[in-house]
């Protein structure tokens, strides 16, 4: 965001709350009225998106300053991008940009990030992904039977979280990918973060010396197509890696990959169990996928005070993002009854998981997650299906907390239960449908 | 800033625990900032800056209990409050630098909606679309402010103000109120209406037994926390107005709305305000409207857009002069088609001619912001800053005095190039409880970010007022604080007095914030020490 923009921004909150809310037509009831994580936790208005509008400008006006309780209320939340998406309704302020913009302001001073975000920091820089785990520990997701083709032009970019934490779900995209006879390869040990967790926290400087690694990378690779099952990593190439480097290959995630494979009959799909599940829609794959347009025009005071963008300014509130594909590639599994949440799409409630959040306040993270479970829950569905590890790790952290009785799966996972067994079939297929997931 | 002791400090935190207390700088400059604080400000010959005087600390009880200790605790550290349910405005901040916060969102209840007797009871937190989409599954309806579903019903039914969008079918929060939780400023907790019954108390009646003191409690405006703290009330609701159908596809922002069976716009130039007025009360006295406004051509077009560009496209009804908008519903087809029909019969009768589906087809979401009443913040999309400078709560005829005689003083501030020129025309006035009483407020499209605007606007409410004043006009819209409560008394058969005697017994060492209401004190007169 260009500084006029920014100072424009922070001028012009209108304390309305709006941005507490999902739009106020997509209300259908009390419980889940609400969009923001933070203020639901929180509950002073310093933690909702308007909120920390304010923060900025009395940052900016000297009346308040740069110190570790600021710090605070700029990083309890999930960078969910709710806010943004709800004041755009009507108004036209992007809360989510002002935060990720005081995020790197405290950085720079030095009084941000949080203690438990530097430390992911270093591990990053040091070893490749925010876990500190060994970069050749990399590829221990990959299992006898699936096959990598070094000489394909599919990349399947894992991302620190499937290949540490959930290795369930690369498995299941993997396998997935073998069985519609997608030739893809891995960068295996040589695969670094994505650089969300860098991004996320504000640390900008190293974030775009990860952007440049990792598009070097893979164009020398000679990769046409970047596969994401990690919606944070999905994110990052699709919207943030364009505002900072040029490359040529395309990026696309597991929902779309699949439901493409399977309108090309290359998927055949309906050998799972019948289930009724509901869709979670990760915020990285959702409203926060939406790439940046950026204006080009005249501002044009067609009378004192009213001015006019000609052309008219986009607004990016979310439209852009993944919603369609997970959500067909679901209709065509036969066996499979998706019943929706109050809150979806661009308005959907966040797992509260993302921002740092779970890892500098993993009590906020697991209340919201709990309470995107209770939602889940009043569908009458059994099983929360979603496409993205970190949602993944909270909310099957939030379903333990609260002793609920729902199961959690991966787009992957489902997918490939549905595939059923054949002759191509992988040692390890059994253990992942049984549920036995590596939780180390 | 004032600095709070710690014996204050321990005991805001022993009546509502730690979590809900801060005393943090950057926690109270966030609630110092307020929407037209600038102009407040500019009105009170301060910097036209959006923050006032910070709050020693914000509280967040949860209970009844709680905001009476805090009560409590004020008083005894001399200390005074403001309460703020969804906090939009500059009503919600301190006038004085020892004034705690008393933030309700964490009392957010819908308590009980009777069906058969027509009321909801609520705590402060439930806003208007929280309660409308509960109802709307016992096909009933609330009436909300035209502030728009975000903000707090009941902050609106006890104390402030009131008209909405649906004031013709739905009337007008300070009407609508029954049965009333009150804590008042010292602590003490006041149940009024059948409430305070010690046989089988309910919520269903505001009045008696004994004097009502519904008036006390609020008043035509309300004491904007001037008088205590309301926990609970009670509020009537309506039967919704159409089908409760409620379908909106595609993606922001470009929703579409399956439009319910039932609801229907009609919108027509009147070209003249004579001529609208006539039209206002015929249609009003046919009792058939859901909603029933009139507006400016420019007001009317940004009602069904939401930017300036999209208020530009719509030349059609930008250029109308006097146009009227109404939305027709009915509960059965029955009701529906005769609703039209006279509807209709008004339009032949005084030879109007109805835009809607030839000249300009509304966007089908503007359907669903009619029912969940969310035009009102589309008063934003032009500048960024509107206010409702000047305006009445009055009978038809004196809102159109006001429209007129709003019209040179507004222009002189379009000369000045400090308000957007609307040629002096943009207002929106509604009809209350089918004509019985109207609704008349001018907006001023000003720039928050620009002093020369600011100040201009600052300016025309002042002007306002004293035009109101007068030129016998109407009670303004903000007449507030010890200053203009002393202005405006003596020339209004001295209610400032009978005000104070209020003040003086419910809150007499004035713990509750007076900015927004008045205060104790008589006013010294001058060279009195
Ligand atoms: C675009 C726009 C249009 C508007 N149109 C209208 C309109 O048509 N009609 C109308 O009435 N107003 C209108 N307003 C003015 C105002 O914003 C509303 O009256 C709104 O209801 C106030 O905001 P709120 O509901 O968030 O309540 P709050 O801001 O929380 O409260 C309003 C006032 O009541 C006090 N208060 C709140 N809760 C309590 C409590 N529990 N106990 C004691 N005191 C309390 C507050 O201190 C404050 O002074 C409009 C405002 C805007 C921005
Ligand atoms: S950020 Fe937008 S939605 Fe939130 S309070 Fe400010 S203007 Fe309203
Ligand atoms: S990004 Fe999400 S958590 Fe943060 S303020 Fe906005 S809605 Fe709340």
């Amino acid at each position: 965001m260009l500084k006029s923009e920014y100072e424009n921004m922070i001028n012009r909150c209108v304390r309305c709350s709006i941005c507490k809310w999902i739009p106020q037509v997509q209300i259908k009831n009390q419980e889940h009225a609400s969009i923001c994580p933070s203020i639901d936790f929180y509950n002073f208005h310093s933690h909702s998106g308007g909120g920390r509008i304010i923060l900025a400008l009395a940052l900016e006006m000297g009346r308040v300053e740069m110190n570790e309780k600021v710090r605070d209320i700029v990083f309890q939340c999930t960078a969910c991008g709710g806010c943004s998406i709800a004041c755009q309704y009507l108004n036209t302020l992007d809360p989510t940009e002002v935060i990720m913009d005081l995020r790197r302001k405290l950085v720079q001073e030095g009084v941000g990030p949080m203690p438990k975000h530097q430390a992911f920091m270093d591990n990053v820089i040091q070893s490749g992904n925010p876990y500190g785990e060994p970069r050749k520990a990399r590829a221990e997701w990959l299992e006898e039977g699936i096959e990598i083709d070094d000489s394909a032009e599919t990349l399947y970019f894992v991302g620190c979280t499937s290949s540490y934490r959930r290795k369930e779900i690369a498995r299941a995209t993997a396998k997935v990918l073998n069985k519609a006879g997608l030739a893809f390869k891995i960068l295996g040990s040589d695969e670094t973060c994505c650089g969300s967790p860098l991004f996320r926290t504000g640390e900008d400087d190293q974030f775009e010396k990860i952007v440049e690694r990792n598009v070097a990378m893979i164009e020398k690779a000679g990769i046409e197509t970047v596969v994401c099952s990690c919606a944070g990593c999905f994110d990052m190439f699709r919207v943030e890696y364009p505002e900072r480097a040029s490359f040529s290959f395309n990026v696309i995630s597991t929902a779309e990959l699949f439901n493409r494979l399977i309108d090309e009959g290359r998927l055949k799909t309906g050998a799972g169990k019948d289930i009724t599940v509901t869709y979670h829609d990760p915020c990285h794959l959702g409203r926060q996928a939406e790439v940046h347009e950026h204006w080009e025009g005249d501002v044009i005071e067609v009378m004192p005070i009213m001015k006019l963008n000609i052309p008219e300014k986009p607004k990016r509130c979310g439209a852009g993002g993944v919603y369609d594909a997970p959500r067909n590639v679901l209709e065509k599994l036969n066996n499979i009854t998706l019943v929706e949440m109050d809150r979806i799409r661009e308005y959907s409630y966040c797992c509260g998981a993302g921002g740092g959040a779970k890892a500098a306040f993993p009590e906020f993270a697991l209340h919201t997650g709990k309470t995107r479970i209770s939602e889940a829950e009043s569908t009458g569905a059994t099983c929360v299906i979603s496409a993205c590890p970190f949602c993944s790790t909270n909310l099957k952290d939030s379903i333990k907390e609260s002793e609920s009785s729902m199961d959690f799966k991966d787009l992957g996972e489902l997918v490939l239960e549905s595939l059923g067994r054949d002759e191509k079939n992988f040692d390890g297929m059994k253990e992942d449908m049984e549920g036995k997931h590596d939780e180390s | 800033m004032m600095n709070l002791d710690e014996y204050a400090r321990e005991a805001l935190i022993d009546a509502v625990g730690k979590k809900n207390v801060s005393f943090d700088e950057a926690i109270l400059e966030v609630y110092a900032y307020n929407w037209g604080m600038e102009v407040v400000n500019s009105m009170h010959g301060k910097e036209p800056i959006p923050f006032s005087t910070p709050p020693v600390a914000v509280v967040l009880p949860s209970t009844t209990k709680e905001v009476s200790k805090v009560l409590r605790t004020c008083k005894k550290h001399d200390l005074t409050f403001k309460a703020q349910s969804t906090g939009l405005g500059p009503w919600n901040n301190p006038s004085r630098d020892n004034c705690i916060i008393i933030d309700l969102r964490q009392m957010n209840h819908i308590l009980k909606i009777d069906e058969r007797n027509l009321f909801a009871v609520i705590e402060p937190y439930v806003s208007g679309a929280q309660l409308q989409s509960e109802l709307m599954k016992h096909g009933l309806n609330c009436h909300m402010p035209g502030a728009g579903p975000q903000v707090s019903l009941l902050a609106s039914s006890t104390s402030m103000s009131g008209p909405g969008f649906t004031s013709p079918s739905t009337g007008y929060s300070g009407r609508n109120v029954l049965g009333v939780e009150w804590v008042l400023p010292e602590g003490e907790v006041l149940k009024l209406g059948s409430l305070g019954l010690s046989n089988e108390p309910d919520w269903f009646c505001g009045d008696g037994p004994g004097p009502s003191l519904r008036g006390v409690m609020r008043g035509l405006h309300g004491a904007m926390s001037g008088n205590g703290v309301f926990t609970r009330v009670a509020i009537k609701v309506f039967p919704y107005p159409c089908s409760t159908e409620w379908e909106i596809t595609g993606d922001l922002p470009d929703y579409q709305f399956k439009k319910p069976d039932h609801i229907e716009f009609y919108m027509f130039d009147c070209s003249k305000y004579k001529k609208g007025e006539r039209v206002m009360r015929a249609i009003e006295e046919a009792e058939i409207s859901f909603m029933c406004s009139m507006l400016s051509g420019f007001g009317a077009a940004a009602f069904f857009s939401n930017s300036l560009e999209g208020v530009i496209d719509k030349v059609t009804i930008a250029r109308m002069r006097v146009p009227i908008l109404v939305a027709i519903t009915g509960r059965t087809s029955r009701q529906f088609q005769y609703r039209q029909e006279v509807m209709e019969h008004l339009i032949s009768k005084f030879k109007l001619e109805n835009v809607i589906g030839s000249k300009f087809t509304p966007p089908s979401i503007s359907y669903a912001e009619a029912i969940r009443n969310n035009f009102g913040m589309h008063g934003f999309i032009s500048t960024g800053g509107v206010r409702s400078a000047h305006g009445s709560m009055e009978s038809i005829g004196m809102c159109m005095n006001v429209t007129k005689a709003n019209i040179p003083l507004k222009k002189k501030y379009i000369k000045r190039e400090q308000i957007a020129n609307d040629f002096g025309e943009a207002v929106w006035s509604t009809s209350i409880e089918r004509g019985h009483m109207y609704n008349i407020e001018a907006m001023a499209l000003y720039d928050q970010c620009d002093k020369h605007s600011i100040t201009g606007v600052a300016g025309y409410c002042i002007d306002s007022n004293e035009m109101d004043l007068h030129n016998h006009l109407g009670i303004p819209l903000f007449v507030e604080g010890d200053e203009l409560h002393d202005h405006f008394g003596p020339e209004c058969s001295n209610y400032h007095e009978w005000l104070r005697k209020i003040k003086q017994i419910l809150d007499p060492t004035c713990i509750a914030d007076p900015g927004n209401y008045i205060s104790p004190g008589k006013k010294k007169k001058e060279g009195e020490t």
